[in-house]
C-alpha cells in the first residue's frame, strides 16, 4: 500500500435509510469500501464490529465511516494534506 | 403488518401526540421496513437506527417511538430517524440538521 492510499470501512444496519444514502454517495462516486452491516452479524462477529465502531466513534451510532491514510516516509507535503495542516 | 398499513397506523398515532411523520413517504416506508424487520428479527419494534440487543429489558429504550423522541422533535424537529417530526420540520421552517445521538454510550453493552 503506498503513500496517501485511503481505505475505507463503512458500518451500517440494513434497516437504515439513512445508511443507504450514504452508500449511494459513496458508489456515485465510485469510492471503493469495505462494506459491514453489523446487524446482520452473528452474536460474537456482531459484538466484535459494534467495538470497532464505538473505538472510531464513542456514541456507536450508524452509519460510521472510517477513512485511513497511510503516510509512509519524509512526506511532508502527504502529511500536510492528511492532517490538514497549513 | 405491511409497511402501508403501519404508515397509515403511525400517522393517526403521531397526529394524536402533536407530530407528523416525515412528508418524505418513500423514505418514511424505508423506515417502517427495518422497523418490522426488526419486529420479526427480535419480537418488538426496536429501532430501525440504532443496533438491537435482541433483548428487551436492555433495548426498551430504543423500542419505537423511542424515549429520546419527545425530546429530539422539541429540541431538532425531528426524531433520531427522522420518522417523527414537527410540522415546521415538515414545512421546512426548521432546518433538517443530523439529531446526535442521544441515547447514554454504552446503554446496550
Amino acid at each position: 500500500m503506498g503513500s496517501g492510499t485511503k481505505t475505507v470501512r463503512f458500518y451500517a444496519l440494513s434497516t437504515c435509510p439513512v445508511c443507504k444514502k450514504v452508500k449511494l454517495y459513496l458508489d456515485g462516486h465510485a469510492v471503493s469500501y469495505a462494506y459491514v452491516e453489523v446487524d446482520r452479524l452473528e452474536g460474537g462477529e456482531q459484538w466484535l464490529a459494534s467495538q470497532e465502531v464505538r473505538k472510531h466513534n464513542p456514541a456507536g451510532s450508524y452509519p460510521t465511516v472510517v477513512i485511513e491514510e497511510v503516510i509512509t516516509g519524509h512526506d511532508e507535503e502527504g502529511l500536510k494534506r492528511a492532517l490538514g495542516l497549513a | 403488518m405491511t409497511p402501508e398499513r403501519l404508515y397509515e397506523v403511525l400517522t393517526r398515532y403521531a397526529a394524536s401526540v402533536g407530530n407528523e411523520l416525515n412528508q418524505d413517504k418513500p423514505y418514511v416506508l424505508d423506515l417502517l421496513r427495518g422497523l418490522l424487520t426488526n419486529e420479526e428479527r427480535y419480537g418488538y419494534r426496536s429501532c430501525p437506527c440504532r443496533l438491537g440487543s435482541g433483548i428487551k429489558e436492555r433495548d426498551k429504550d430504543i423500542v419505537c417511538p423511542c424515549v429520546y423522541k419527545d425530546l429530539d422533535v422539541k429540541e431538532y424537529g425531528s426524531c433520531y430517524c427522522s420518522l417523527y417530526v414537527s410540522r415546521e420540520w415538515n414545512e421546512g421552517s426548521l432546518p433538517h440538521r443530523m439529531v446526535p445521538e442521544r441515547r447514554p454510550t454504552g446503554a446496550h453493552d
